[in-house]
């Protein structure tokens, strides 16, 4: 069995698999403290601190490197790349040293970090299906307005590790399907998959659906008036699109159990806001549906808030006139980066070249 | 047949006022008077230039020879009031205070209340609008944005989406209360609005950077680009409001709001014109399935109507997205004269009670 080890970075921690062939061994994360991280001024830097302490755990867990087949990290939002699973190359490595990349954020490291670990056992090293997954046709790419883009920044690794199980389900190849893939998780992306290809989706911090922490869609005009009114700064408004919308701007929480809690004891808020999060998750299905001109084999909900099973149930009474409904919950990201792996280390699947 | 109704409908644009006097349903003369540049320049706000426009009424009613006595009635356009329910109102003395006042906003359409109350006055009748931009009817679920200091309202092109929502319903052989459909009005702004037994319970707001793009408009832009865009400071706040609203959508892209002409290169195998006509027909889609989903999938009919309506190669393109979800009606153009006479006579005729407009 191949032997193959993960690495997934995180705001505070860094989250390591060890897996044989589909077996998950072990899983372990290592946590910091937002001091130590917050004493780092720009996220590559603080690769040496993770580094040593993932060279720790593989040491303390009788890991060595030369018995490995391959090292995954996961992807960050590189530039535009088709889907699949890439080696780390050097212009990748130079792309996220120089800062070229579509926004900084943790997950840019984990493809450094496999590579490193990689170099040292004379392995290969892969990154799967990154956010910055692009396959939009020409239609979907356009706003409204010249000057912005409709970008394609999507859940791609649960999206696409989900649109494999999906057709293994449905006993067929991937390439002869229509899906609609929701991901609900801290962010909804909400994904029409026609034939693997994810050719449109709410990118997840500029529209959609609201989510526990995003506001997705927003009217413009009141949120231009907003922007000048002063009640906010550019940051503070960017704050509240992202990490403190949605759900959270709502009822001050973005734990779904504790707004679960608060419905059951009959809090009406609450329930509007969660039943409107529903309604908006079900509008954004509806309208992928007409991407696929209704030609849909069966809507697939993923993502951390499918394993909720009231927004399950309302979820599929506004949608279930579209096709079938399966439910695969749970974001599953470890496991994702190593199918990817293992399919092209299997020869199912050719790698790509960034 | 019941009793014969003399109808006087007024219609005011920002340089113009239409006017039409209807016997019934038919229309007997329908006129346009174009107002200069010149003389609307002379008023403070557009609410002073009411009795301005009264009098030029009056005054080509006379030279067209109409019995000032036949009239029955007088329909306005409504205005910027505040959010109500769907109907014909009587204008009152609050509702063209507010209009006065510009309360909830400037806007020309505010001038059809206060001139059908002056010319009612002078005729010793009653005076109505119907079914103003303000409609609301929206379910308290479809108010919630995302944002709790934005939220989601009802604007949109409610007096044609309701006339053709109940010839739609008409033709299906059913009441306008019993029936589920998806309006999707195209003029220079585009509203797609979920029509549940007679109430519009979602509709996306065409003034207000919501929905699809159309000719002039840019509709839903993506949220933290915009932010983005704003803070590089390259356009001003007028400028990004325009790009919205006026000079957004179609325009922004093609240089042109005339639609016949991107048809024509359309047809002509223009690559941008087919790629942006594409687009449009792509978005609206889109809006169209999210209303199916507000109604969980049972729509009855969806009902295209508005200028772009006539464009048989755009509705085909719509047709092979949405085709799947119901049946298709269309209702082209956009008939307002026709509608708010209707919008009078069925309350005229006990179809419908007229409703009483009261401050917030």
């Amino acid at each position: 069995m191949e032997k193959i080890i993960a690495i997934n970075p995180g705001s505070t921690s860094t989250k390591i698999s060890f897996y044989q062939g589909e077996q998950e061994i072990w899983t372990e994360k290592i946590s910091y403290s937002k001091d130590e991280i917050n004493s780092f001024e720009h996220i590559i830097d603080q690769l040496d601190m993770r580094k040593k302490d993932i060279d720790e755990l593989l040491d303390k867990k009788n890991v060595q490197i030369t018995d490995l087949d391959a090292v995954v990290g996961r992807g960050g939002p590189f530039k535009p790349l088709q889907s699949g699973t890439y080696r780390v190359t050097e212009p990748l490595l130079k792309d996220i040293r120089e800062g070229n990349v579509q926004a900084e954020h943790v997950s840019n490291i984990g493809a450094v970090l496999a590579f490193e670990l990689a170099k040292r056992g004379g392995i290969p090293s892969f990154f799967v299906d990154p956010v910055s997954v692009d396959e939009f046709e020409p239609p979907a790419r356009l706003s409204g307005i010249p000057e912005l883009e409709r970008k394609s920044l999507v859940h791609a690794l649960n999206v696409k590790a989900t649109a494999h199980k999906t057709a293994e389900r449905l006993e067929k190849p991937l390439a002869e399907l229509n899906l609609i893939i929701a991901h609900l998780g801290g962010g909804i992306s909400i994904c029409p998959v026609k034939k693997g290809k994810i050719i449109d989706a709410n990118n997840a911090n500029e529209g959609g659906p609201f989510s526990p922490e995003r506001a997705g869609t927003l009217p413009v005009s009141s949120l231009l008036k907003l922007c000048y009114s002063g009640t906010y700064s550019y940051s503070q408004l960017k704050k509240r699109i992202v990490g403190n919308g949605g759900i959270s701007a709502y009822l001050g929480t973005n734990d779904l159990r504790d707004v679960i809690a608060r419905i059951v004891k009959g809090d009406e808020e609450a329930q509007l806001v969660f039943d409107a999060m529903i309604y908006q998750i079900a509008k954004e299905i509806g309208a992928m549906a007409t991407v696929l001109k209704g030609d849909i084999d069966a809507i697939v909900l993923t993502g951390g808030m499918a394993a909720e099973e009231y927004l399950i149930e309302a979820l599929s009474e506004r949608i279930s006139f579209l096709s079938q409904v399966f439910v695969f919950p749970g974001e599953n990201e470890m496991e994702s980066l190593v199918l990817g792996v293992l399919r092209v280390l299997r020869n199912e699947e050719e790698e790509k070249n960034y | 047949m019941g009793k014969d109704y003399t109808v006087l409908a007024i219609n005011p644009g920002s340089t113009s006022t239409k006017v039409a006097v209807f016997n019934n349903e038919n229309a007997l003369f329908t006129k346009t008077i174009s107002h200069s540049s010149d003389e609307i320049a002379g008023f403070n706000t557009i609410a002073d230039q009411y009795e301005f426009r009264a009098e030029l009424i009056e005054k080509l009613l006379r030279e067209e020879n109409v019995d000032m006595k036949s009239i029955d009635v007088v329909v306005g356009r409504g205005g910027l009031l505040k959010p109500i329910p769907s109907g014909t109102y009587k204008v009152n003395e609050i509702m063209v205070e507010e209009l006065r006042s510009a309360k909830y906003g400037e806007h020309a359409s505010n001038l059809g209340a206060m001139i059908a109350l002056t010319l009612s006055k002078h005729l010793g009748i009653e005076s109505y609008i119907v079914d103003p931009v303000v409609v609301d009817e929206l379910d308290p679920i479809a108010r919630i944005s995302g944002m709790p200091e934005i939220p989601r309202r009802s604007i949109f092109h409610a007096l044609n989406q309701k006339a053709v929502a109940r010839k739609a319903a008409k033709e299906l052989n059913r009441e306008y209360s019993d029936v589920n459909l998806i309006v999707v009005h195209m003029g220079g702004g585009v509203s797609v609005g979920a029509h549940r037994k007679g109430a519009v319970v979602d509709v996306n707001n065409a003034l207000s950077g919501d929905g699809p793009f159309s000719p002039e408009r840019s509709g839903g832009v993506p949220a933290n680009q915009l932010l983005d865009l704003l803070v590089k400071g390259a356009m001003t706040e007028k400028e990004i409001r325009k790009r919205l609203i006026g000079n957004g959508g179609i325009v922004a892209y093609l240089g042109t709001n005339d639609m016949r002409k991107v048809e024509d290169d359309v047809k002509a195998g223009n690559a941008d014109a087919v790629l942006y006509h594409e687009a449009m027909a792509y978005q609206i889609a889109k809006e169209i399935g999210a209303c199916a989903a507000v109604l969980h999938g049972e729509v009855d009919a969806i009902v295209f109507t508005g200028g772009l309506a006539y464009d048989e190669l755009f509705l085909n393109k719509l047709r092979t997205k949405i085709s799947w979800i119901a049946n298709t009606l269309v209702f082209p153009g956009e008939e307002e004269m026709e509608s708010l006479v209707s919008g009078v006579l069925r309350v005229k005729r006990g179809e419908e009670d007229y409703k009483e407009y009261v401050a917030e």
